[in-house]
C-alpha cells in the first residue's frame, strides 16, 4: 500500500463492502467471522437476510429490500430506497464507523445496490463503495449458473458472479480439483479479471475483501495484473467480458460520443466497464468506471516519460458483440480515419 | 461566504446540551422536544431550556413530535415507536421492528405514525384508531389536510390519501419515484412532494392537476410551506428555493434563491406568515431571511447570520419569537428575536 502524498488528501469516507452470494454460500459464515476477528474496528451490519448475525460489538440493522425507479424510466437509474434510508440514519448517528457491511439476499440483483453510492448524493458524499465481494458454493454454484431462467428473468447467480470485484470461492473442501477448474473457468467466462480467493468455511485473510478499493479510480491504475485476462469462451455464456488492449492516443470527442451512445443503448446489458486511456493531448491517464449507464471518470497519474500510450478497458455484460466494441474503440484513436 | 457579518446581538435565550447527536426538534406550546440518534428524547422547557423529563425509544430515533397542547409527544425510530405523557411521565414504547420515519399530530388526541409500510392513528395513550393499508415502500413522510380528517401519506410511487372509513385511499396521487419529503399547503390546495430524483412534485388537490419542479442538482429531501400556503421552501440545491404558490401557483414562474449553505441541512419557517424563514447547514451556519422580499428569480442574501461550530442538525421555532437550533454535537441553543414580527 502507497501512503498518499500530502497534496492528495485522504478519501475519508467510510467504506462499504456489498456481500452477495445464493443462500448457503457462506455470506453469513463469512459476515460472523469478519465481526469476531479482533481487528479493532468498529463496523456497522446492515443485514438483508434476518437475524443471524449478532455481535455485541457491530450495530446490526435489518432492512427488507426497495428498489425504487425513477421517473425518467431508467432501469439503470434504480436505487434501494431502503440502503438510502438506512446508510441516512446511521450517518446521523454520533458514533463513528470505520466500515459498513451490506449483506444482500441470495436472489437481490447488485446494481441497485451500487448505483445507489453513485446516484445518492447525500451517501457518496460520505460513503464510497469499497467493493462488492460475492461469495460462491463450489459445489453448487454450476447447478445455479445453468439454471435456465424464464424469458426476461435474470440468473441472479450469473449477476452476481458479473458485479463482482473479488469472488470467495467457498467450500473447496467439498469439491475435487477438476470441479474447482471448472467452476473457476465458468467465473472467468463471465467475469475474466476478477480476483477468486479460493476457501473452506469462508476462512479467508480479511484485507483481500475489505477495503480493497475496487471502485477507487486510484486503484484502478494500480495496474491490477488481473485488470485484462483474455478469456476462451469454452462455455456458451451469455455474459461475458470483453476486454480491450490498444495502442495510441484517442480522439476525446469521439471517444465520448462512442462511450456515450454504447452506454445510452446498451447499457441495460452493460453491467461494469472500467478503464484507464490516453487521450490525445492529456499528460494524465484517463480513468473510468461505471456500472450500467452511470460513468465517474478523472485523470489519475501522468503517464510518465517515454511510457507508451496504451488504452485498457474491460466491459462485462450481457450478449456483449466483442467484434463491434472493439472496432467501436479503434476507430476512436485519433489516428483513426475521420469520424463517422 | 458570509454576505452579512455574523451578527452579535440576536440575543441567546439559553444555550443546553444533549449527551447525543440530535436528529429532530419539536416545539409546540410551552415545551421543545430533541430526539436524540440513539433514542434517548430530551424534553426541554421553552422558556428557559431546563429539561423537565427524558424517555427512551430502543433502537434509535429519527424523528419526535409533540401534541398542539404538549401534554403527549410522539417520537419515532428503525425499530418502532413511543409515546410520552406529560402528565406522569409514562412511555408506551412499541418495538414493531418497523421502520418509523415519522409522526404527525391532526390535534390533541390524534397521532399518525409512519410504521414499515402503513400509517397507524393513534389515541395519544397508544390505543390504534385506524390504520391505512401498506404502501408500496416504507413510508417515508405523513401530512393532514382538511383539518385532520385526511391523512397524506408519502411512499414510493404515490402520495395516498386516506381517511378513516376505509383501509383503501380515498385519493392517490402517483408519481413514479421515491417521494422523500412530503408539504400540504395550510389552505389545502396544494400538496408536495420532495423527489429522490431531484425534483418537487406538486398536486393541486381540487383536480389532482400535477407540475414538476424538476433540475435541481441533488434529491429534495426538506420542503416546508409557510404559515399562509402560499411559500414553499426546499433543498435540492446549495440554494435555499422559495416558490410563490399564490395565486395560479408556480406553473410557469421561478422561484427566489436563498444563498448561503453549501449543503442545506434545516429549515423552518417563522411562525405567522411574515415570510421570515431559518435556513442551517453542514457547515454550521444558521440563516435567517426574508424569504419573499424582492422579485421570483432574485437572489436573496440572509438578514442574518448565527455562526456555529458543527452541522445544524435541525431546526425549529418557539413561537415567532424564539429560534431553536440543534447541532450535531448535541449543543441546543436558542435565540430570541427583537420582536414578534421583525428579523
Amino acid at each position: 500500500m502507497t501512503t498518499p502524498t500530502p497534496e492528495e488528501p485522504r478519501d475519508e469516507r467510510v467504506p462499504v463492502t456489498v456481500l452477495t452470494g445464493f443462500l448457503g454460500s457462506g455470506k453469513t459464515t463469512l459476515l460472523n467471522r469478519i465481526l469476531t476477528e479482533q481487528h479493532g474496528m468498529r463496523i456497522a451490519v446492515i443485514e438483508n437476510e434476518f437475524g443471524e448475525v449478532g455481535v455485541d460489538d457491530a450495530l446490526v440493522l435489518d432492512s427488507e429490500e426497495e428498489i425504487f425507479e425513477m421517473n425518467n424510466g431508467c432501469i439503470c437509474c434504480t436505487v434501494r430506497g431502503d440502503l438510502i434510508r438506512i446508510l441516512g440514519a446511521l450517518m446521523r448517528r454520533r458514533e463513528k464507523f470505520d466500515h459498513i457491511l451490506i449483506e444482500t439476499t441470495g436472489l437481490a440483483d447488485p446494481a441497485p445496490v451500487a448505483q445507489t453510492f453513485f446516484m445518492d448524493d447525500e451517501i457518496a458524499a460520505q460513503l464510497r463503495l469499497d467493493a462488492i465481494v460475492t461469495l460462491v458454493d463450489a459445489a453448487h454454484v454450476l447447478q445455479h449458473l445453468d439454471e435456465v431462467k424464464p424469458e426476461g428473468v435474470e440468473n441472479e447467480a450469473v449477476e452476481q458472479i458479473a458485479f463482482a470485484d473479488r469472488i470467495v470461492l467457498n467450500k473447496t473442501d467439498l469439491v475435487d480439483e477438476s470441479a474447482i477448474a471448472e467452476v473457476t473457468a465458468r467465473i472467468r467466462a463471465i467475469n475474466s479479471g476478477v480476483q477468486i480467493i479460493p476457501a473452506q468455511h469462508a476462512e479467508i485473510y480479511l484485507p483481500q475483501v475489505l477495503d480493497v478499493g475496487a471502485f477507487d479510480l486510484e486503484r484502478v491504475l494500480a495496474e491490477d495484473p488481473s485488470f485484462l485476462t483474455e478469456t476462451e469462451h469454452q462455455h456458451d455464456t451469455t455474459v461475458t467480458s470483453v476486454g480491450i488492449d490498444l495502442i495510441g492516443e484517442l480522439d476525446e470527442e469521439r471517444l465520448n460520443r462512442w462511450l456515450g451512445t454504447l452506454l445510452r443503448t446498451k447499457g441495460v446489458d452493460i453491467f461494469r466497464s472500467k478503464g484507464i486511456l490516453a487521450l490525445a493531448g492529456a499528460p494524465k491517464q484517463y480513468v473510468f468506471q461505471g456500472v450500467h449507464m452511470l460513468l465517474v471518470g478523472e485523470f489519475g497519474r501522468d503517464w510518465r516519460d517515454g511510457e507508451e500510450r496504451r488504452n485498457r478497458l474491460v466491459f462485462i455484460g450481457r450478449d456483449l458483440d466483442r467484434e463491434a466494441l472493439e472496432r467501436g474503440f479503434a476507430d476512436c484513436l485519433a489516428t483513426a480515419g475521420a469520424a463517422a | 461566504m458570509n454576505i452579512t457579518a455574523p451578527d452579535a446581538d440576536l440575543a441567546t435565550a439559553w444555550d443546553t446540551a444533549v449527551d447525543d447527536a440530535p436528529v429532530a426538534l419539536s416545539a409546540r406550546h410551552d415545551l421543545i422536544a430533541i430526539a436524540g440518534a440513539a433514542g434517548t428524547i430530551w424534553i426541554l422547557d421553552a422558556a428557559t431550556g431546563a429539561c423537565i423529563d427524558t424517555f427512551e425509544l430502543p433502537g434509535g430515533a429519527l424523528s419526535v413530535a409533540l401534541a398542539p397542547d404538549a401534554r403527549h409527544a410522539a417520537a419515532t425510530g428503525p425499530t418502532g415507536y413511543a409515546l410520552w405523557r406529560r402528565e406522569d411521565g409514562r412511555t408506551t414504547v412499541r418495538d414493531t421492528g418497523a421502520w418509523s420515519s415519522t409522526a404527525a399530530w391532526a390535534d390533541n388526541e390524534r397521532v399518525a405514525i409512519a410504521a414499515g409500510r402503513r400509517a397507524l392513528v393513534l389515541a395519544p395513550g397508544g390505543g390504534e384508531l385506524w390504520a391505512t393499508e401498506p404502501a408500496a415502500s416504507t413510508v417515508t413522510d405523513l401530512a393532514w389536510l382538511r383539518q385532520g380528517r385526511r391523512l397524506a401519506v408519502a411512499a414510493y410511487g404515490a402520495v395516498r390519501c386516506h381517511e378513516r372509513h376505509t383501509h383503501k385511499p380515498v385519493m392517490t396521487y402517483p408519481y413514479i419515484g421515491s417521494h422523500l419529503a412530503l408539504a400540504v399547503a395550510p389552505t389545502g390546495r396544494w400538496i408536495c412532494s420532495g423527489n429522490q430524483d431531484a425534483s418537487i412534485h406538486i398536486w393541486r388537490t381540487r383536480d389532482a392537476g400535477e407540475l414538476t419542479m424538476s433540475g435541481y442538482p441533488e434529491k429534495v429531501s426538506r420542503l416546508a410551506f409557510d404559515d399562509t400556503g402560499f411559500w414553499l421552501a426546499a433543498d435540492g440545491a446549495p440554494d435555499v428555493t422559495v416558490w410563490d404558490f399564490s395565486g395560479k401557483g408556480p406553473a410557469g414562474t421561478a422561484p427566489r434563491s436563498l444563498r448561503c449553505h453549501e449543503t442545506i441541512t434545516a429549515l423552518a419557517w417563522r411562525p405567522g406568515g411574515g415570510g421570515h424563514l431559518a435556513s442551517g447547514g453542514a457547515d454550521g451556519t444558521v440563516a435567517l431571511w426574508r424569504a419573499t422580499a424582492g422579485r421570483p428569480e432574485s437572489r436573496i442574501s440572509p438578514a442574518r447570520i448565527l455562526d456555529g461550530d458543527t452541522t445544524v442538525a435541525a431546526l425549529t421555532w418557539a413561537g415567532p419569537e424564539l429560534l431553536v437550533s440543534a447541532y450535531r454535537d448535541g449543543r441546543i441553543r436558542a435565540h430570541r428575536l427583537p420582536s414578534r414580527t421583525t428579523l
